[in-house]
């Protein structure tokens, strides 16, 4: 049998092998028609009561296992669950619906159908509180038809859960030991579900679309969260590949490619909790370590003091590696209620990252490069780098060396141990991509971030799905502003890095070696994975793919040269 | 009775710190609404998870609580201390 191929969107960076098992809700089966005479009321009422209250003894349950098993904040899902199961506008649409004559399961469904419909009229993420609504409804309903529930949590080993669409609660038990992964008819990479497949690492793809349905109960599929593909009866290549994903060995030494160049393999990390999966995953270093985290969410900007120990911590956790930060990246998305960030119709093309250090927020850039010198002059601060975003002309990396030069001097007179730190810009617009030979000059390094470079080099909003065709970094254009930015180091004393998700990638590697990149930083989950392909490439061979990429005319080209047809 | 809080929790009024705010409401007798200050037409009961919730509330938006009643001082005492606190610091 040959294979079939189905795309949809991939949420998680892995692929596994196994057999089909539909996942079809008993909410979705049809209740008994109503009956003509009409019903008691106050039954009716009492058994919705107490269906409710079962329902919340239900969800209690789940959050706890919830939070055990995959984090508080998954599990924060079934606490609105629990307020939307009491919303008086659910109570007293139910008890209307009684009162009408409808027996209690029909009345939920009635009540529920307004709200349901109201959030799915709304724009993006609010929409997907429809989804909760549903799982809700579903609850109710099934609690007072005394359904058996579907039972996820005991499924054969090795299988792979297809379904219309998988709430909250359903994801939440999944066993990522026996299941192999899933994938839906409907849902975005926002999605419950998609967050769910990503902490637990499990293989999904979503919105795959009503051909998902076309799929038999038993066959045996690739689900591939990678590509995006949801593969039946996939070929012998295909289903090894998906099995042997997860067997790679962790190295948790530098490695080189075949004919001996290393290659640094570093982490992303965006909040200290990541420092340890980072390490365990067998990370060299970081080379993106947002600081976001430290001023987002709170009242009032961190102390100098409380950034130091933050980055201090981070230098620790790698005493042999580099650690790259990043210094803060904040505009018209990410609102911070103590700085003044004006709405802006264009957020991404707005005041945002160094534009805004530079700017309203230089006061807080001071205090960030102090707190970075003083942790370059602590007990691991040799690995240091201190790293700008959204660069676009020179004038910005020297007004930013500057403000360097100055809180040297501050903390030279203060008498203050310190050191300088490697200092490099983030290539992320085609201005700096152009500008990279006059930046090389000026810097220790650069490093290429690929979701904004693909957003600024396309125009292709990163968050819109409908041009999630054109955000994608193997479009040649993305190829040939990156080889740019690399060429532009060549025989300088400038390393060059990416830490976009594009670096992440394992059937990437070789393209990015080949095109001379010195360092690929990345989410711990594919570390083994991208470290094991760097000592499989060759650089010769890789160069003359890389060659070959740049001068393809079409992503198609592209990813048939890296043999994958996405 | 009325206050006008900014919204600290990074994700808005959705998830846990809207259903932390409709929770804490239900403890208290008084009459309590919610409404961003710049449109007030849009006002909704803050006892109900679903109106609560539709509102869309950002982080660092502002909003007007109104509350009525015998305890409408703490309530709105409460009710600032959840929409003022970060996400992670909330009790489950």
């Amino acid at each position: 049998m040959s294979e079939r191929t189905l795309s949809g969107t991939g949420v998680t960076p892995r692929a596994g092998v196994g057999t089909v098992v539909w996942y079809r809700p008993e909410a979705d089966l049809e209740l008994p028609e109503p009956p003509a005479e009409g019903v008691d009321a106050a039954a009716e009422r009492e058994r919705f009561e107490a269906a409710r209250e079962e329902a919340r003894a239900e969800l209690e349950r789940e959050r706890d296992r919830t939070a055990e098993r995959v984090g508080e904040e998954e599990a924060a899902v079934f606490d609105a669950h629990v307020q939307f199961l009491g919303d008086p506008q659910i109570e007293e649409g139910v008890l209307a619906e009684i009162d009408g004559g409808l027996p209690a399961e029909h009345a939920v469904r009635r009540a529920f159908a307004g709200p349901i419909e109201q959030f799915e009229g709304m724009e993006g993420r609010m929409a997907e509180r429809a989804d909760d609504l549903r799982d809700v409804r579903d609850r109710l309903v099934r609690v007072l038809v005394g359904g058996e529930r579907v039972n996820l949590a005991e499924l054969p080993e090795g299988s792979v859960v297809l379904a219309e669409r998988l709430t909250p609660s359903d994801t939440a038990q999944l066993d990522p030991d026996r299941v192999a992964g899933f994938a839906t008819v409907t849902g975005g990479r926002t999605s419950h579900a998609a967050i769910f497949a990503r902490s637990l690492a499990l293989p999904a793809v979503v919105g795959v679309g009503g051909d998902l349905e076309s799929i038999a109960e038993g066959a045996t599929v690739v689900i591939d969260g990678d590509a995006g593909e949801v593969a039946v009866d996939p070929s012998e290549e295909r289903r090894e590949a998906a099995a042997g994903g997860e067997e790679v060995e962790i190295r948790h030494e530098p490695v080189s490619t075949a004919d001996g160049a290393p290659v640094e393999v570093a982490a992303n990390v965006g909040r200290p909790a990541e420092l340890e999966p980072a390490v365990a995953r067998g990370a060299d270093g970081i080379g993106l370590f947002r600081t976001e985290f430290l001023f987002l969410d709170r009242e009032s900007p961190p102390a100098e003091d409380e950034q130091y120990e933050a980055y201090a911590e981070a230098l620790s956790a790698f005493p042999a590696g580099r650690v790259v930060v990043r210094t803060l990246d904040v505009g018209g998305d990410k609102p911070v209620p103590y700085l003044d960030l004006p709405e802006s119709e264009n957020p991404f093309l707005g005041e945002r990252g160094i534009r805004r250090s530079l700017g309203p927020d230089a006061e807080l850039f001071e205090t960030q490069l102090r707190a970075l010198l003083r942790a370059a002059g602590s007990e691991h601060g040799d690995g240091l780098a201190v790293m700008l975003p959204l660069v676009a002309t020179i004038e910005e990396v020297e007004a930013a060396l500057d403000a360097l030069d100055a809180v040297a001097a501050d903390l030279d007179d203060a008498g203050a141990e310190y050191a300088r730190p490697e200092f490099g810009v983030m290539i992320e617009t085609p201005a700096a991509a152009f500008m990279a030979p006059e930046l090389v000059e000026r810097v220790d390094f650069l490093s290429v971030g690929t979701n904004d470079l693909a957003q600024y080099v396309m125009a292709a909003d990163r968050g819109d799905e409908r041009v999630a065709d054109l955000h994608d970094p193997l479009h040649p254009a993305v190829l040939r502003a990156v080889a740019r930015t690399v060429d532009a180091a060549e025989g300088e004393e400038c390393w060059v890095g990416m830490c976009g998700e594009m670096a992440g990638d394992p059937d990437l590697t070789e393209l990015l070696v080949g095109l001379g990149l010195d360092e690929l930083s990345m989410s711990a989950v594919t570390i083994p994975d991208v470290k094991a392909n760097v000592e499989a490439t060759d650089r010769e061979e890789a160069a003359a793919l890389a060659e070959r990429a740049l001068a393809a005319s079409t992503k198609r080209e592209v990813n048939q040269l890296i043999r994958r047809d996405r | 009775m009325e206050r006008v809080v900014t919204v600290v929790p990074e994700a808005g009024l959705h998830a846990r710190p809207a259903a932390k705010f409709v929770e804490t409401v239900q403890e208290y007798e008084s009459d309590v609404s919610i409404a961003r200050v710049d449109n007030e037409g849009d006002r909704v009961a803050a006892g109900s998870m679903i109106a609560v919730t539709s509102l869309g509330v950002r982080c660092g938006e502002d909003v007007r609580i109104i509350a009525e009643g015998e305890d409408a001082e703490a309530a709105l005492d409460a009710l600032e201390g959840v929409l003022t606190t970060p996400e992670d610091e909330l009790d489950s």
